[in-house]
């Protein structure tokens, strides 16, 4: 089912821009990588995991808040012991949690299984004897598999800062130095706490990518990413790591702690950003050479 | 066996040099959790919390540079250094009260590595889970645990 409108790849959005007169030299990069973008997104959208993820994001939030309306407050987390108090405090106790335990699998999804599943179906060479290169697949599922992440993590954070919302009321939240946030603050400090996940997400997505094109096996793509995320936060977890702390993907996704003090502080949010780009880095150069070296002419 | 050795060495040097950078990682840098930051994160948390519990037992008017807060931190003992997580921080928080009494209260701290920690207060002096509020309804009592984060890089 996944590959097959690859097939029409090179008949369909990408013929009529040569017909009307543009040479196949002039802009072949960027042209081809953009019909292969858009079929990986008609692919994708095909998919009854990816359907399953956009919904279960869209609805899991308003039950999830519903159902913590009966229950003590989870003190153990973060935020978790105002839910009763502020609809400002569930978004984060969710975002702690979430960041904890199912962000890296929001991503892996779909980053773990984009280029694997190309090896399981046994549809490399078929894809690759149309008129695209390599790199211009490469880049097409990799930015595919950002489109989806940016998907997931809009749609939850929509749904989860709303039902909130809507559910508790705009109630002051009380923030990380006992201060009290008014509503109009403290609806966009959620909103900018959610946000900070953008930068580690997108590690996360190239850790996936990564482990798709390497271990070849969808997976191992799809778990891996998770196993390496709960890794990474039990060594978070631990004291006196000095800069190995920082340097973990998984640290960023706590940077946001900052935006809810008296005096706010950014330093971790900047570090953050600059870590996960540096992981995004690594694991694309790693996941595009291994591609590129590859060897698919056998079956 | 040039092949077999170099399907192996890359490997390998790639877990090596993976392990030396994680080494090197963990030994480089300074503690995030210090005493200095807990104690001033504690403060004006206590501050806070303390005028809005004030505020529900009906002392509206009382004011942070009346209370005049500090606080002294300390883990594990004299025989351990005061820096790192864990649930061994002990605060001890000086401060007046809304009769103009100089009190001390006694805080444990669950500091964690992230720079955060729960501190939990002396129900004897400050109240236990719930107070009762002017109009004779129990709330939460603001001062019985609170979480407070602070700046790792400050």
């Amino acid at each position: 089912m996944s590959a097959q409108p690859l097939t029409d790849l090179a008949g369909s959005p990408a013929a009529p821009r040569q017909s009307a007169g543009h040479r196949a030299a002039a802009r072949p990069r960027s042209a081809g990588t953009w019909a292969a973008y858009r079929w990986e997104l008609v692919k994708l959208a095909a998919l009854v995991r990816t359907r399953a993820m956009l919904i279960g994001v869209l609805v899991v939030p308003p039950l999830v808040v519903l159902a913590l309306q009966g229950q003590r407050a989870p003190a153990d987390t973060l935020f978790g012991r105002h839910v009763h108090d502020s609809g400002f405090a569930l978004p984060l106790l969710l975002l702690g949690f979430a960041t904890q335990y199912v962000f890296p699998l929001l991503t892996s999804v779909v980053a773990g299984d984009i280029f694997a599943s190309e090896d399981q179906h046994g549809t490399w060479k078929t894809l690759l004897t149309r008129s695209v290169s390599r790199t211009q697949i490469f880049w097409a599922k990799t930015l595919a598999a950002i489109t989806f992440a940016a998907a997931v993590l809009i749609l939850l954070t929509a749904s989860t800062v709303a039902s909130s919302v809507a559910i508790i009321g705009r109630q002051p939240l009380t923030g990380l130095s006992g201060q009290s946030i008014g509503a109009a603050s403290a609806t966009g400090l959620v909103l900018a706490a959610w946000a900070s996940t953008a930068a580690p997400l997108l590690g996360f997505t190239a850790l996936a990518i990564v482990l798709s094109v390497r271990t070849r096996n969808p997976s191992l793509g799809v778990v891996g990413p998770v196993v390496l995320g709960l890794l990474m936060s039990l060594v978070g977890s631990l004291g006196g790591t000095g800069w190995l702390r920082r340097a973990l993907l998984s640290t960023p996704l706590e940077a946001w702690h900052g935006l809810f003090t008296a005096t706010p502080f950014y330093g971790p949010l900047i570090q953050g950003i600059g870590v996960c780009l540096a992981w995004t880095a690594v694991c694309l150069f790693f996941a595009y050479t291994s591609l590129r070296r590859r060897d698919i002419t056998g079956g | 066996m040039p092949t077999s050795f170099k399907t192996l060495a890359k490997p390998a040097a790639g877990i090596v040099a993976a392990a030396a950078l994680v080494v090197g990682l963990s030994a480089a840098g300074s503690p995030d959790v210090t005493k200095a930051r807990v104690e001033a994160s504690l403060t004006p948390a206590f501050t806070n919390l303390y005028l809005d519990q004030q505020r529900i037992l009906g002392h509206a008017d009382l004011s942070a540079s009346a209370i005049a807060a500090t606080s002294s931190c300390d883990r594990g003992g004299p025989k351990v250094a005061d820096v790192g997580a864990g649930s061994d921080w002990i605060c001890l928080v000086d401060f007046t009260d809304q009769t103009g009494a100089a009190q001390e209260g006694k805080f444990e701290l669950q500091v964690h590595a992230n720079a955060c920690y729960t501190a939990a207060g002396p129900a004897k002096l400050l109240g236990g889970f719930t107070i009762t509020d002017t109009s004779g309804r129990d709330v939460p009592n603001p001062l019985s645990a609170f979480d407070v984060c602070f700046d790792p890089d400050a």
